[in-house]
C-alpha cells in the first residue's frame, strides 16, 4: 500500500488541474446551449452549408444539434480527447519517471517484487481516473440539467458519459506499455500528445469514409455516441476491441517489466 | 556460511563486455572488498545479485537462495547504497527516510534517528535542495536504517568530505561488528584497504584473484630495485614470481612474490653496486593486475 499512496500524491495536484479543466471545458461549451438551442434554425443551416465530410468530422449531426444530448455528444469529442491525454500521461510516467528521475535503484531494491510494483502503480492510476471521471460526471450532470431546455434520459447521458473512462483506460494501458517498452523517455507529454493527436486524426479521417471497419483504427471511434442515444446500449464488438487493447497490452507489459534489465544512469 | 554465492555468472549486452563466468563468495560476518578500474564490471555484478539486471548465465545466491526467485524476500535483509543517489526530488529527506523505511516489516524509527544523527543530515530540507553529499548521506541512512545483514555498497564514497567519510567507515564497521556482511565495491585501492578483510579484484568482466589484503600487503610481494654494474641478460630476472620486470639504464626493478631465497641467490650471482628491497604499497600490486595483458 505505501507504493499505491506514494504513488497518489505524486498524481495529486496533476489529477486536480485535469478534473478541473475538464470541468471547466464541459461548463464553457454547455453554458453557449441555450442560446444556440433559441437559433438553432438558423445553426442548422450554417451547418448544412458545410461539406458532409467536414461535418462527420467534427462530429455534427445535423438533427440532433439542438438537443441537450446531441450538443452533449458534439463536446464530449472534446472531453475524450483532453481526457485521453491525461491517461496517457499517467500510464506513460508510471514507469518511465522512475528510470527518468533515477529512482529505480531505490524502489526495485527494496523487497517487493516488479508486479506488485505494477499493480500498486496501476491502482493508484486507476483511483486517479475514477476520482476525475466521478467529479466530472457529478458536475457535468449538474451543468446539464441547468442548462436543459427539454426533458432528456439521464440512463444516455451517463452511458456517454462513461465512455470518457473507456477511453481513458485504453490510452493509460497504451501508455503504460509503451513507457514499458521504450528503455528511456524523455518527455512524457511528447510522446502522449503525439499518440493520442495521431489516433484523435485517424479517427477524424475514418469518420469521414463512413467505412465501418476502419472505425477499428482509433479508440475515439469506438464509442460512437449516437448509437447510444439512438439504441441506449455499447455497440459491443468495440467493447470487446476495447478490452482486448487494455488487457492485452497490460499483460504484455507485466511480462516484459518483470524481465526487464533496469540499466544503470 | 556463504552470505553471497556468485557462480559462472555472466551477463552480456549485445557486443558490449559485460561480466563473464564470474565465481566468488563472501562468508558471513566478513567485510569484502570488489575492486576493479572503471568498466570492470563491478556494477554489472552487484546489479545482478541484485536482481536489478538479470543474468545470461550462471547464478548467484544471497542467504542460500537464488537472488532472481527469491528477490523480493532477500531484499528485506539487504541495504544497497549505489553509486549515484536519486531520490524523489520533491520529497523531504524525512518523507523520503518514512517511505524507505515503510518497506520493511519493521520499526525502523529509533535506528533511523540515530543515522540521521551520526550523518548530521537535515532532514526537514527537500531533497531537491541538497548538495551531492548530503544526497549521499540520505543515501547511507536509507541504507541502513532497517539494519541489514549485507550492506552492498557501489563506490560509496564518491562526494563525502573526509570527516563524514570516516564516520560512514567508522559506522560501516561498527554495523560489522554486529554481524552484518559488507561487500564493497570501489576503485580506490585506500578505501578497501582500510575496511576490507578480503578483495576480489576484477578486470575486463573476469575475477583475476581473490585474496586476503593481508596476504596481499604483507607476506608475499617484495619490492625489489637493483643496479647493477654491467648490463645483465633481460631474461636472467625473468622467473616464476617475477613480475613489471623493467630495466631502467642500469636499474633493475621487480616485484617478487615467493621463496626469496631464489631471488637473493639469482641477485647473489650478479655484480651489483646497490640494492633495495621494500614492502609495495598495495597500489602496485594492483597496478599488473589492471593493466592490459597483451
Amino acid at each position: 500500500m505505501n507504493i499505491y499512496f506514494h504513488e497518489l500524491k505524486a498524481y495529486k495536484n496533476s489529477t486536480l488541474i485535469w478534473t478541473f479543466s475538464l470541468i471547466a471545458l464541459v461548463i464553457l461549451f454547455m453554458s453557449m446551449f441555450p442560446s444556440i438551442s433559441r437559433d438553432v434554425e438558423v445553426f442548422k443551416e450554417l451547418m448544412e452549408g458545410f461539406p458532409e465530410a467536414v461535418r462527420k468530422a467534427l462530429g455534427l449531426e445535423i438533427e440532433s444539434f439542438g438537443t441537450i444530448l446531441g450538443f452533449y455528444s458534439y463536446i464530449f469529442l472534446y472531453v475524450t480527447l483532453f481526457g485521453a491525454i491525461q491517461a496517457m500521461n499517467i500510464g506513460t510516467s508510471i514507469i518511465s519517471k522512475e528510470v527518468r528521475d533515477k529512482t529505480a535503484d531505490f524502489l526495485l531494491t527494496k523487497p517487493v517484487s516488479r508486479s506488485k510494483i505494477l499493480t500498486s502503480k496501476l491502482m493508484a492510476a486507476l483511483t486517479t481516473l475514477i476520482f476525475t471521471n466521478v467529479v466530472y460526471v457529478v458536475a457535468a450532470s449538474v451543468i446539464v440539467s441547468q442548462v436543459k431546455t427539454e426533458a432528456y434520459s439521464m440512463k444516455i447521458f451517463l452511458m456517454i458519459t462513461l465512455t470518457l473512462f473507456f477511453v481513458q483506460l485504453i490510452f493509460l494501458a497504451l501508455g503504460i506499455i509503451i513507457s514499458v517498452i521504450v528503455p528511456k523517455i524523455k518527455s512524457v507529454l511528447t510522446v502522449s500528445l503525439g499518440t493520442v493527436f495521431t489516433f484523435y486524426i485517424i479517427g477524424l479521417l475514418t469518420s469521414t469514409t463512413g467505412d465501418e471497419s476502419k472505425r477499428y483504427l482509433s479508440p475515439f471511434q469506438y464509442f460512437d455516441t449516437g448509437y447510444i442515444i439512438k439504441n441506449s446500449s455499447f455497440e459491443t464488438s468495440f467493447l470487446l476491441v476495447g478490452v482486448g487493447i487494455v488487457s492485452v497490452s497490460l499483460v504484455t507489459s507485466y511480462i516484459i517489466y518483470t524481465k526487464k534489465d533496469i540499466q544503470a544512469v | 556460511m556463504n552470505v553471497i554465492e556468485i557462480n559462472n555468472l555472466t551477463k552480456t549486452y549485445g557486443n558490449a563486455r559485460g561480466i563473464t563466468d564470474l565465481s566468488f563468495h563472501v562468508e558471513e560476518g566478513e567485510i569484502f572488498g570488489f575492486i576493479g578500474p572503471n568498466g570492470a564490471g563491478k556494477s554489472t555484478t552487484i546489479r545482478t545479485i541484485l536482481s536489478l539486471i538479470y543474468p545470461t548465465g550462471g547464478s548467484a545466491k544471497i542467504f542460500g537462495k537464488d537472488c532472481i526467485d527469491f528477490a523480493p524476500e532477500i531484499a528485506k535483509e539487504i541495504g544497497y547504497l549505489p553509486s549515484e543517489v536519486f531520490y524523489y526530488d520533491n520529497m523531504k529527506v524525512i518523507d523520503l527516510l518514512k517511505y524507505s523505511a515503510s518497506f520493511y516489516k519493521k520499526d525502523c524509527k529509533k535506528r533511523m534517528n540515530e543515522l540521521v544523527e551520526i550523518m548530521d543530515l537535515d532532514i526537514t530540507k527537500k531533497i531537491d535542495d541538497l548538495s551531492l553529499g548530503n544526497k549521499k548521506k540520505v543515501g547511507i541512512v536509507q541504507g541502513l536504517l532497517h539494519e541489514p545483514k549485507l550492506i552492498i555498497l557501489d563506490e560509496p564514497t564518491s562526494g563525502l568530505d573526509p570527516l563524514m567519510q570516516q564516520r560512514f567507515f567508522d559506522l560501516l564497521l561498527e554495523e560489522n561488528k554486529k554481524g552484518a556482511t559488507i561487500l564493497f565495491s570501489s576503485h580506490i585501492l585506500s578505501e578497501v584497504q582500510r575496511l576490507c578483510d578480503r578483495v576480489a579484484i576484477i578486470k575486463e568482466g573476469k575475477i583475476v584473484t581473490v585474496e586476503k589484503i593481508s596476504n596481499l600487503k604483507e607476506n608475499n610481494y617484495k619490492k625489489i630495485k637493483i643496479e647493477t654494474r654491467n648490463a645483465v641478460d633481460r631474461d636472467y630476472f625473468n622467473i616464476t614470481g617475477v613480475n613489471d620486470l623493467t630495466f631502467k639504464d642500469s636499474t633493475i626493478s621487480f616485484l617478487f612474490r615467493g621463496d626469496i631465497n631464489t631471488v637473493l641467490k639469482k641477485i647473489a650471482e650478479v655484480d651489483i653496486t646497490n640494492l633495495w628491497i621494500e614492502e609495495p604499497d598495495l597500489e602496485e600490486i594492483f597496478m599488473h593486475y589492471y593493466e592490459k595483458e597483451d
